[in-house]
């Protein structure tokens, strides 16, 4: 038992919560130093190779991810836990504890100036310290003994219990900040104008989500200053349910917008080319086929024995744009040649280039002649789609770290002792007054009160 | 524009009230304090002022924004809100003598801002990223936060300046010991010793900085506590995530935790006076990086 007590109280001490609070802002200016997940490739490519392999054996390269951070994690949270059950009792017996009127200690050594001696007598100036104190902080007790009028007054016994709150805010932060990627994911989804996705990329690589409803994107506005400086970048979306449109909606940077459960951000943009591209196939004057392609495919071709067969789909051949290979299989022999998409533009760039270079002519099988169109080219919202049901715990953490803040820093248990007694044909009042955390202020505090009750100072004998 | 050509007179301004602190300590009378008070408050007036008009002619541009957008701006607040900061506690604690160790920093900052080539001092126009109702509420907290946090350090550093005089080791000053040899008490003649106590009469006692340390720090926490809050949830709605360890955001945690530790002690172990004074130039440290600092750092975004 003995040693499971000695290990329950290191787990409580504040020791070991300042350690690992040092422990923590350590490893996180590593965590800084070190560049980290994506980046940390080619910082790691320039290292000795050794030191990059210790690097990632310890996880140095994704520190706030790593298994030991977790852990690290992990022994804070506990020891805030057990330390602060620990502590609570007796913060909760200080909250409780009701004051006692009639304590005697607290006028021991009592500074003069807290000593008053009155022309009014002990039921008038009570009376009129009670109202005084009822207005200013609240409740009031009043006991009379042996002569003596006895006042307590209290504020603020609720600031004991702030720290714990403090705590419980941290410990609700954690577990929020830790349900998020288990409950939770996060992705982007890359939508040309016009078309709709329901597929997201999950972060870091790891698959894709598909969701029960689809995201299209009818637009994509960029808007710039004057200085060229960017001013806006939009998307206008509607959200489909089976097809269906079910809403629209604009998203911006800074005002995401959400659906099913997920927000969307806005958070890139591009080109990139739509749809397959297709081949038409043209003999004389005359289309006689158009077929969309991918490399591998095989088609007969219209009146002839000859059998096409796509070899190679380019989307930049040679720097040339798009471009497929094709093999042709026809009783007379095989020919293989490359189809551009913008071969006029080569053509006239090249003036004899595809007498000499048959490999490029698009009518290396006469009569025929192919021509590729190629995919359009159109602009696209990048979206960043998350779901991270641990916001709202984590929200609810820092209210109750900011509550506690408060109760510990801003508000202090406040009580004061004031005992009057008639002698000589005067009223004695002595004042005495305690606080949790700012004495100094109690102090200026009772000395604002004697100028509050307004008797006519005397010294005291 | 006007409003640079006032905040440029600042600087000076600040300049001089640094001037006033300082005859205030080498002639130990109060009287200089309150000129150097006075001039603070007509440089935080004048930046004020400066401030507000940034603001107005922003607007008048057509890409209207509160003057906190970037790099050049935020030196400028940030040097508003440590004279703010101070002359608040100034006024709290009836003592001016930390003036001649935090002015010289708002004016550090205000020289900065207007001296470096690399920094911009143009109103420019607000990126999508920047275009945020939380961009005040954020910048503002944190910078006051900085600012209480300068002033505790500065209150640190007039305590072991305090500590290095009581015992005579002003750095460089006449009783300082040679390397290997053992002091000659004679050689501190009575001018040095009534330098040292001149200096000396005007500081506060330790126990007078120590709680100045305390209650600024206590702010200090505080702000930046609602300054990571209200960055955390700018970056919900603009990054999509409440913390992403983005080396600026892992930096001002880091700040916070080291203040946390610094009040931790203070409470349970009864830290006072030199430990942390300690502390507040450690803080202080961590905040400096924290603004300025990360820039430098192979950060996540920074990296090429």
């Amino acid at each position: 038992m003995a040693k499971k007590n000695s290990l329950l109280s290191f787990l409580a001490s504040v020791k070991l919560a300042v350690a690992l609070l040092i422990v923590v802002a350590a490893v996180s200016i590593l965590g800084t130093l070190i560049p980290q997940q994506d980046a940390s490739g080619p910082f790691l490519a320039r290292m000795n190779p050794g030191i990059a392999s210790v690097l990632l054996i310890l996880q140095l390269d994704d520190v706030f991810h790593s298994a030991w951070f977790a852990i690290l994690m992990a022994l804070l949270a506990l020891n805030l836990i057990v330390c602060s059950l620990d502590r609570f009792p007796r913060a909760w017996r200080r909250f409780r504890q009701q004051g006692d009127p009639e304590r005697r200690d607290v006028f021991e050594n009592l500074p003069a100036d807290l000593i008053l001696a009155v022309d009014a007598s002990p039921a008038a100036a009570a009376h009129r310290i009670e109202t005084l104190l009822k207005k200013r902080v609240g409740s009031i007790k009043r006991r009379e003994t042996g002569g003596q009028t006895c006042l307590f007054a209290q504020k603020g016994a609720f600031s004991h219990l702030g720290v714990f709150i403090v705590h419980a805010g941290v410990l609700i932060m954690m577990a929020g900040v830790m349900a998020g990627p288990f409950l939770g994911f996060e992705g982007h989804m890359n939508i040309p104008e016009g078309e709709s996705s329901a597929v997201v990329a999950l972060k870091g690589k790891r698959g894709f989500k598909n969701l029960d409803f689809a995201v299209r994107c009818d637009r994509f506005i960029m808007d710039f200053y004057d200085d060229g400086t960017p001013k806006t970048y939009r998307s206008d979306l509607t959200f489909l349910e089976q097809g269906r449109e079910v809403q629209t909606a604009t998203v911006l940077v800074n005002h995401p917008v959400s659906f099913g459960g997920i927000r969307f951000y806005q958070a890139s943009y591009g080109t990139m080319p739509t749809g397959d591209p297709s081949l038409e196939v043209i003999r004389g004057d005359r289309k006689v086929m158009e077929v969309k392609i991918a490399a591998g495919k095989t088609f007969p071709l219209p009146e002839s024995k000859a059998l096409v067969q796509v070899l190679r789909v380019e989307d930049n051949f040679m720097d040339m744009g798009p471009a497929v290979k094709l093999n042709i299989d026809a009783p007379g022999g095989v020919v293989q040649f490359w189809v551009f998409a913008a071969i006029d533009r080569i053509a006239a760039a090249n003036p004899g280039l595809l007498e000499q270079v048959p490999l490029f002519n698009p009518a290396s099988f006469a009569p025929y002649v192919f021509s590729l169109t190629k995919p359009e080219i159109r602009p696209y919202t990048g979206l960043q789609a998350v779901r991270d049901p641990g916001v709202p715990v984590v929200a609810l953490g820092a209210a109750f770290l900011m509550a506690g803040l408060y109760l510990v820093f801003f508000r202090s248990h406040r009580q004061i002792w004031i005992r009057l007694e008639a002698r000589a044909g005067k009223t004695m009042i002595r004042i005495a007054g305690k606080s949790s955390r700012n004495q100094p202020a109690m102090d200026r505090e009772l000395h604002n009160l004697i100028k509050a009750m307004g008797f006519d100072r005397k010294e005291a004998s | 524009m006007i409003d640079a050509k006032i905040l440029s007179v600042t600087t000076f301004i600040y300049l001089a009230a640094f001037v006033l602190y300082l005859l205030r300590m080498v002639s130990s009378r109060d009287r200089w304090g309150t000129w150097g008070s006075a001039m603070a408050l007509t440089g935080l007036s004048a930046q004020t002022a400066a401030l507000i008009m940034r603001w107005i002619t922003s607007y008048r541009l057509g890409i209207g924004h509160a003057p906190l957008s970037n790099l050049y701006e935020s030196l400028i607040f940030f040097s508003w809100s440590i004279t703010a900061v101070y002359l608040f506690f100034e006024r709290r604690t009836r003592n001016g003598s930390l003036g001649i160790f935090v002015v010289p920093i708002a004016f550090l900052c205000m020289a900065y801002a207007s001296l470096s080539p690399n920094i911009d001092s143009r109103i420019q126009p607000l990126i999508p990223a920047l275009q945020s109702n939380w961009l005040v509420s954020h910048v503002v907290t944190c910078f006051l936060g900085y600012a209480a946090f300068t002033v505790a350090f500065a209150a640190g550093g007039m305590l072991l300046l305090r500590g290095f005089l009581e015992r005579g080791d002003i750095p460089g000053g006449p009783s300082v010991a040679k390397t290997g040899e053992k002091r000659n008490d004679k050689l501190s003649s009575w001018q040095d010793i009534s330098l040292r106590r001149r200096f000396t009469s005007l500081i506060p006692s330790p126990a007078a900085l120590d709680e100045l340390i305390y209650q600024s720090v206590v702010l200090g926490f505080v702000l930046l506590a609602v300054g990571i809050m209200t960055g955390s949830i700018w970056a919900h709605y603009a990054w999509g995530s409440y913390w992403s360890w983005d080396p600026k955001e892992t930096w001002s945690l880091i700040t916070w935790l080291v203040y946390a530790v610094m009040l931790h002690a203070r409470y349970i172990r009864d830290w006072r006076e030199r430990p942390m004074a300690v502390m507040a130039v450690i803080g202080f440290i961590s905040v400096l990086i924290t603004y300025l600092g990360v820039n430098y750092l192979p950060g996540l975004h920074a990296y090429q």
